[in-house]
C-alpha cells in the first residue's frame, strides 16, 4: 500500500485560513559540499520544488503564469560555498517561522540546510559586505610571502576585467576591499577576506584571486596539485555591524 | 596530506574545471546511500550518455528503487562523463565512478547498462573502458563485475552480445532484483563462480540471455546458420519477462531530484505499459506487449505521492499513445480536482489525431508551450494504410480545427521516408498536406488573431527495426535519403512551413547496429579504441570514420541495412522471444503489401501471440486473465 499522501494529510498548511495581508519571511540557509555546484539559477528551480514539496502556502502572483514570490540576495558563483545565503519569501496562510524551518529542513539535504526563517526588518540593498575565507593550494605559492600579497592588494590599482550585459567592463578591486588577513595552515594559503557586496560594487572573491595568480604567475599546470576552496561566512551592513 | 584528503581536493579541482559541474557532485535530494559494509551486492546502474538525458529516463528511475528496496542491494547511478570530463579523468588516470560513494564502478558486483539507443554503443563500451573493465566478456576475472545490459536495444543484443555478461530481457522491475539475489545466494552458499552463475541465471530466470552460452555459426553467404545452446537446460530462444499487474508493480513513491536541468524535469506518470495500435515500422509497439494499464485510483495515488516528494509543477502522462488509455476521461477529472488549485499543470505528450477533442484541448492548454505535435508517419492514406497507421486526414483536419479554435497556431507533423513501397506522390504528399493544414488554419473563423501560423514537418528515414513486420525491409542508400530529402525540400515554398529532417548518415549507422549480429562487435571495438563516444551527439559523429572502422573489422553494412532479408533466414534476434510470434509479423507485412490495415487490439485480436505472457487489464480480448 501506498502511504498516505501528504496532499491528504491533516493540518495541511495549504488549507489554512488566508492572512489579511501575505507576509515576507527570511530564510537563512547555507550551501555546502556537493550544494556548491548549484548555479544561481538551478538554486532558483530547486527552491521552487522545495516548497512545493515542503507545502509551505506561498502567496502567487497574478496573471497568466502564477509563480510563488521569492527573491535571493548576493548570488553565489558556482563553486563558492556559504553558510550565509539569504531568501525571501511571500507568505499566504498562517504558518509560523519555525514550523516553515522544519518543513523546508525536512525537504532539504544536510548541503543546504535552513538556519533561521524570521520576519525581516531590513532589507538587501541595506547590505554593505560580504566576509569569505579562501584556502588556497596553488604550485608556486610557497615562493611568495604573506606580505607581498597584501601589499599588492593593497596598493591602487589592482584592475579586473569582468563580463557584463554591456560588454567587458574593467575596474580597480582594491576600494571594494575592506579588510585582508593572511595565514598558513599546514600547505594552505587562507584568506580572510572582507569584500564589497553593496548592489552597485559586488565582488566576486574570483576576480581577486584571478588578479593574484596573473601578478604571481601561479600556473594551473597541473590540475590535480591545484586548487581553491571559497566559503563565504558572514554578511554585513554597509556599517559593518552582521546583517540579518 | 591523507589519501582522502588528496582525493577530496582531486574531486574539486577536477569539478571546478569542467563544464557543469553539477553533472558529477551528486548529493541530490533523495539520493540513496546506504552503508557499502553491511549490504551484500552493490549494482552500479550506468546510462550511457549525459546525466541530464540519464536522470530524465523513467526505467531508470523505476529500477533504481526496485533494486534499492532491498536491504541488502545497493544500486547507484553512473552517467557517461561529457568530453571534457572524461578527457581529464584520462589524463588523471581516474576511473568511472558511481554517482552516490563516489566509488569505483570496477569495485561493483554488477555494472547494469541500459541499452536505450543504439547510437550509445560506442558510449557503452567506451564506459566500460574507462571503469577498467576488460571489453569483453571472455576476458573478465571473478573479480570484474558482472555486466548486465537491459532495455529496448536488449531485444536485439547481438552487436554488443560480446560485452556483456548477460541481459535482462523484457522488464526489469522483478527480474533484476531475482537476478541479484541468486548471486548472493550463491556467494553466501559457497559456490560461487562466474560460469556457475551464468548458467544457474539462464537456466532459472526467465529473460535472463546468457551470449556466451550460445554458439552462433555462418552461411557461406554471410547469414546466419544457427544458434546453438551449449546445455540443454537453457532456452533455445528467451522469452522476455514482463510485470504482470501494473497496478501492484514496483512503483518508486521518491525519486532523487536532480539540481540542474534535466530533459524532461517533471512527473513522468506511466500510464499504461505496451500499444494497442501495431503501426508496422514501430518496434515499442510490438516489444511492449501486451497492453496493461493501471487504474485511475492508482494513478492519482501515485501522482500524490510523486508531487508530494518532487514538488514538480508539471504531470507528464506518459506512454506509447496516451489517448489510447480507456479511462483517460475519469483519470484527468481525478487529477484535476487538486493540481488546478495547486497550479500543476498536466501533459499529454504523443497524441493522436483521431482521439484529439475540444475537451481533451482544455485539460492540456493550461501547459506553457504553444506547440502540438503529432505523428502522421506518411503523407498519404494508401502509405499509412500500408504501415497500418490508421488516421485519416479528416480526422487530422478536426485535430488541426480544435488546436486553432482553441488558441494554438503551432503544430508539428511528423512524418517518415523510405517506408516500404513509397512513391514519389507518398514524399509529395507530406509538404501538400502541410499547405492544407495552413489553408485551414486561415479557414478557421476563432482562429488566434495576430499569431501567424506556423506548420512544422519533420522527416525522418525509415530505420528498419527488430520485432516489426518491416523488420526484413531494405533501408533506402544513402544517396536515396539524401535525394529524398532534397525533393521534399523543393516543394517546400511557403515560408510558414517549416522543414527538418535528420541526419541521413547517422540513421544509416543507426541501421547497421539496430540488425546486427555479433560480428559488429569488432567494428564497436575498434571505434572505440579509435576514441569514439557520444555518437547520438552529431558533433561527434562522424561518418566516415565509421565507414573505415567497418572497412577495417570486414564488415559491410550494406549487407546489414540495406539488404532485404529472406524471411527463412536465421535472424540474429531470433534468440530472443519477445511474445509477439514471427507468423503475425510476416502475416503484417503481407498485410502491408495488399495495403490492408488491422483493427487494434481493442477493435479485435490480431492473434499476435503476446497474451500467452498474461497481464491484467490489457485490452486483449483473448488474454489469458
Amino acid at each position: 500500500m501506498l502511504p498516505q499522501s501528504q496532499i491528504l494529510k491533516e493540518n495541511d498548511p495549504m488549507q489554512r485560513p488566508l492572512l489579511n495581508e501575505p507576509v515576507i519571511y527570511r530564510v537563512l540557509f547555507c550551501k555546502r559540499n556537493d550544494a556548491q555546484y548549484i548555479s544561481h539559477l538551478d538554486l532558483q528551480r530547486t527552491i521552487m520544488r522545495v516548497l512545493s514539496r515542503a507545502g509551505i502556502p506561498m502567496w502567487y502572483t497574478e496573471g497568466f503564469n502564477p509563480h510563488p514570490k521569492v527573491i535571493f540576495a548576493l548570488p553565489l558563483s558556482v563553486g563558492a560555498e556559504s553558510v550565509c545565503e539569504f531568501l525571501d519569501l511571500k507568505i499566504a496562510r498562517q504558518i509560523s517561522c519555525e514550523e516553515t524551518k522544519d518543513l523546508l529542513n525536512r525537504q532539504l539535504t544536510a548541503d543546504m540546510e535552513v538556519r533561521d526563517v524570521y520576519v525581516p526588518e531590513t532589507k538587501f540593498t541595506e547590505i554593505g559586505w560580504a566576509d569569505y575565507t579562501v584556502r588556497c593550494v596553488w604550485p608556486g605559492l610557497d615562493t611568495v610571502g604573506e606580505e607581498q600579497i597584501v601589499s599588492f592588494l593593497q596598493t591602487s590599482p589592482v584592475l579586473v576585467t569582468k563580463k557584463s550585459k554591456s560588454g567587458p567592463k574593467t575596474f580597480d578591486i582594491v576600494p571594494l576591499i575592506g579588510r585582508i588577513s593572511l595565514s598558513r595552515e599546514d600547505k594552505q594559503l587562507v584568506f580572510r577576506l572582507r569584500l564589497s557586496a553593496s548592489e552597485n560594487d559586488y565582488l566576486n572573491p574570483e576576480l581577486l584571486l584571478g588578479a593574484l595568480r596573473e601578478q604571481f604567475e601561479l600556473g594551473p599546470e597541473d590540475p590535480a596539485a591545484e586548487t581553491h576552496t571559497i566559503m563565504r561566512d558572514e554578511v554585513y551592513f554597509k556599517n559593518g555591524t552582521v546583517f540579518r | 596530506m591523507s589519501e582522502t584528503e588528496k582525493q577530496a581536493i582531486n574531486r574539486n579541482t577536477l569539478l571546478k574545471s569542467v563544464d557543469k559541474p553539477g553533472r558529477y557532485s551528486g548529493g541530490e535530494y533523495g539520493q540513496i546511500i546506504k552503508d557499502k559494509d553491511r549490504v551484500k551486492a552493490r549494482f552500479a546502474f550506468l546510462f550511457p550518455d549525459t546525466y541530464e538525458i540519464g536522470m530524465s529516463n523513467l526505467g531508470v528511475r523505476i529500477l533504481y528503487g526496485a533494486l534499492n528496496r532491498f536491504d541488502d542491494i545497493w544500486c547507484e547511478r553512473v552517467y557517461a562523463p561529457w568530453v571534457d570530463m572524461e578527457d581529464k579523468m584520462r589524463q588523471l588516470g581516474l576511473p568511472l565512478t558511481a554517482h552516490e560513494s563516489k566509488d569505483p564502478v570496477r569495485d561493483f558486483d554488477f555494472l547494469g547498462i541500459t541499452l536505450q539507443y543504439e547510437m550509445s554503443y560506442t558510449n557503452v563500451l567506451n564506459c566500460i573502458d574507462l571503469s577498467g573493465i576488460p571489453h569483453f566478456a571472455c576476458d573478465r576475472s571473478e573479480d570484474d563485475p558482472l555486466v548486465i545490459g537491459g532495455g529496448p536495444c536488449a531485444y536485439n543484443p547481438e552487436p554488443v552480445a560480446d560485452f556483456f555478461d548477460l541481459f535482462n530481457i523484457g522488464e526489469g522491475e522483478e527480474m533484476l532484483p531475482s537476478i541479484v539475489h541468486l548471486y548472493i545466494e550463491m556467494k553466501e552458499e559457497g559456490r560461487y563462480t562466474r560460469k556457475a552463475f551464468l548458467h544457474e541465471a539462464a537456466a532459472t530466470i526467465q529473460g535472463v540471455y546468457v551470449p556466451s552460452l550460445y554458439e552462433v555459426s555462418y552461411n557461406a553467404d554471410g547469414t546466419i546458420a544457427a544458434y546453438k545452446p551449449l546445455y540443454d537446460d537453457i532456452p533455445k530462444s528467451v522469452r522476455k519477462q514482463i510485470v504482470e499487474d501494473m497496478d501492484t508493480a514496483y512503483f518508486p513513491e521518491h525519486v532523487v531530484m536532480p539540481y540542474i536541468e534535466t530533459v524532461h524535469d517533471r512527473i513522468m506518470l506511466e500510464v499504461f505499459r505496451g500499444c494497442i495500435r501495431g503501426c508496422r515500422f514501430c518496434q515499442a509497439g510490438i516489444i511492449y506487449r501486451p497492453v496493461r494499464e493501471k487504474t485511475p485510483e492508482c494513478l492519482d495515488r501515485q501522482a500524490k505521492c510523486l508531487y508530494d516528494s518532487t514538488g514538480y509543477d508539471e504531470i507528464s502522462l506518459t506512454s506509447l499513445a496516451i489517448d489510447d488509455y480507456s479511462q483517460l476521461d475519469e483519470l484527468t477529472d481525478q487529477l484535476m480536482s487538486w493540481t488546478n488549485e495547486r497550479k500543476i499543470s498536466l501533459s499529454l505528450p504523443s497524441l493522436r489525431v483521431d482521439s484529439f477533442t475540444k475537451e481533451l484541448m482544455e485539460k492540456i492548454v493550461s501547459v506553457r508551450t504553444s506547440s502540438l505535435t503529432f505523428a502522421m508517419e506518411a503523407g498519404t492514406q494508401r502509405l499509412r494504410d500500408v504501415i497500418n497507421k490508421n488516421v485519416t486526414e479528416e480526422e487530422l483536419m478536426r485535430a488541426m480545427n480544435v488546436a486553432f479554435t482553441g488558441g494554438k497556431s503551432q503544430v508539428k507533423l511528423y512524418f517518415m521516408q523510405g517506408l516500404p513501397t513509397e512513391t514519389q506522390e507518398d514524399l509529395a504528399g507530406i509538404p501538400a498536406l502541410a499547405s492544407r493544414v495552413l489553408d485551414l488554419f486561415y479557414a478557421t473563423p476563432d482562429r488566434p488573431k495576430g499569431k501567424p501560423p506556423k506548420v512544422t514537418i519533420s522527416v525522418s528515414p525509415f530505420i528498419p527495426k527488430p520485432f516489426t513486420p518491416f523488420q526484413w525491409e531494405p533501408q533506402d542508400s544513402l544517396q536515396t535519403m539524401r535525394d529524398k530529402q532534397d525533393y521534399i525540400g523543393q516543394l517546400v515554398h511557403d515560408p510558414k512551413i517549416r522543414y527538418e529532417h535528420h541526419e541521413a548518415q547517422i540513421c544509416r549507422i543507426e541501421a547497421v547496429l539496430a540488425r546486427g549480429d555479433r560480428r559488429i562487435g569488432r567494428a564497436l571495438e575498434l571505434a572505440q579504441k579509435k576514441g569514439f563516444r557520444f555518437d547520438a551527439w552529431s558533433e561527434h559523429f562522424d561518418y566516415d570514420r565509421w565507414i573505415s572502422v567497418f572497412r577495417e573489422a570486414g564488415i559491410d553494412p550494406d549487407f546489414y541495412a540495406c539488404r532485404r532479408w529472406g524471411t527463412d533466414e536465421v535472424l540474429p534476434w531470433d534468440v530472443i522471444d519477445c511474445g509477439v510470434s514471427k507468423a503475425f509479423l510476416l502475416r503484417e507485412r503481407e498485410k502491408a503489401y495488399a495495403q490492408k490495415t488491422t483493427p487494434n487490439c481493442r477493435q479485435q485480436c490480431s492473434g499476435c501471440g503476446a497474451n500467452k505472457l498474461g497481464g491484467v487489464r490489457s485490452c486483449c480480448p483473448k488474454a489469458r486473465s
